[in-house]
């Protein structure tokens, strides 16, 4: 689960600059999620267009496994709302097409998400917040939590491990101590462990008066345009559907 | 505000995000998805309850109530939850300065003013509902009668008075938890 917040530089194919990410993530959010221009079909196609862009990032990055699952996931529930729900009645209807409705709108930036957390190095992400004059007060708070993010999550399953040799574990004898007793052992942990980290940033000057310089070379290239243009035109169509050029 | 404070900050945030991003797991069972608003500020609030005795400066809780919008945009949850806890995040701030800083009561009340981002992740699934029918029609009026009645509007309300009421309690649990373990280990 640790690699789930942490960034693999060494096999990661294609490299988007992180604003790339970001734009593609708010036009999930707009019109995926948000339904905007849901009354034109020609926005709905373009919709569902985009929606398998962060497959292909996926694939792009190399994370085969997790693109399979994500697409298989994603095709069933597609499936499910196009060609189930129509037929449905009663009960059955209730469950399933609550679960298309929730998850066919979900799940794009879900994807999408995972992409950007297991693509993005911290420093990248930070370089492209400066670029884009996010403040300090908001950067640094950033970059100190995704780096602790491991940090955690590493506490945390070792919580788990001497936990479950007192049978600490749901469904187990004390199920009921489980919460406070994986809880507090964590905090205490990570409180010790991030005061640690926090002397040791300070002594490589973090915090400082002084404008930070960062080593890595952001910037858009060919992919990124390839990427850019094709979620773009899902506004330009939204705005033709509005003044009614398309349908 | 130094930059031990903004370390500070991060380091809860982390702590914070982790255990909620645990809990959310559950929501991918479609019935935990509301009562993800009763979990995440009640077990939420043990670590937030811990982050307020380190808050002294004004802004640390409004910072981190960003982060976790910002947080929620790059998961996937859309700009509503950050546009939510922006505003809650500064409510927030604002109820503990009243306190000085220091006021017991007024943390809990704080935990449960910052616990509505939660609350927030629900709102694009409900509105703009109507567009959402729009294009559905052919569905048939069986379909949208059914999951209108799933998630009727008013359990738009209904989530944020839940993650209201469930921070306060978590406040609460967590208020206990301190003085029973945290103080004691002497890091209060």
């Amino acid at each position: 689960m640790a690699g789930l917040f942490e960034a693999d530089i060494e096999n990661r194919g294609l490299v988007l600059d992180p604003r790339t990410k970001l734009f593609v993530m708010i036009t999930l959010a707009v019109f995926a999620l948000g339904g905007a221009g849901g009354d034109t079909a020609a926005v709905r196609c373009g919709t569902t267009a985009v929606s398998v862009l962060p497959l292909i990032l996926l694939l792009t990055a190399g994370k085969f496994g997790k693109a399979a699952v994500f697409g298989i996931s994603y095709a069933l529930i597609k499936y499910a709302e196009i060609f189930l729900v129509p037929d449905l009645t009663g009960a059955a209807l209730s469950v399933i097409g609550l679960l298309c409705l929730i998850f066919v709108r979900l799940m794009p930036g879900l994807i999408m998400g995972a992409y950007m957390l297991s693509s993005t190095t911290v420093s990248e992400f930070i370089a492209a917040m400066s670029r884009m004059h996010v403040p300090q007060q908001i950067t640094i708070p950033m970059s100190v939590m995704f780096r602790f993010f491991p940090t955690v999550l590493e506490e945390f399953s070792s919580v788990g491990t001497a936990m479950k040799m007192r049978d600490i574990r749901i469904g187990g004898k004390n199920a009921g101590k489980f919460i406070e007793y994986r809880l507090v052992p964590l905090m205490v942990c990570s409180v010790n462990i991030g005061s640690e980290l926090s002397a040791a940033a300070l002594t490589r000057g973090l915090g400082a008066k002084v404008r930070r310089t960062n080593i890595c070379r952001i910037g858009f290239h060919f992919q990124d345009i390839a990427v850019i243009i094709p979620t773009a035109m899902l506004y330009l169509l939204w705005i033709l559907g509005m003044i009614g050029v398309v349908k | 505000m130094k930059g031990k404070d903004l370390i500070n900050i991060g380091i809860f945030s982390a702590i914070y995000f982790v255990i909620v991003f645990i809990v959310a797991m559950l929501g991918m069972i479609p019935v935990f998805l509301p009562l993800l608003s009763v979990l995440v500020p009640l077990i939420g609030g043990i670590v937030f309850m811990l982050f307020l005795t380190r808050v002294k400066k004004f802004g640390m809780i409004w910072i981190m109530s960003s982060i976790m919008g910002i947080m929620m945009l790059l998961t996937g949850m859309s700009w509503p939850p950050l546009a939510i806890s922006v505003v809650s995040g500064l409510i927030a701030e604002l109820v503990y300065r009243s306190g000085n800083y220091q006021s017991a009561s007024k943390a809990v009340l704080t935990n449960g003013v910052f616990s509505l981002w939660v609350a927030g992740n629900y709102l694009p699934l409900f509105f703009d509902a109507e567009s959402y029918w729009a294009s559905r029609q052919n569905y048939g009026q069986d379909y949208i009668d059914a999951v209108t009645k799933l998630m009727p509007a008013w359990m738009c309300p209904v989530t944020f008075i839940a993650a209201f009421v469930c921070g306060i309690i978590g406040g609460l649990i967590g208020r206990r938890l301190m003085k029973k373990h945290f103080e004691k280990a002497g890091i209060v």
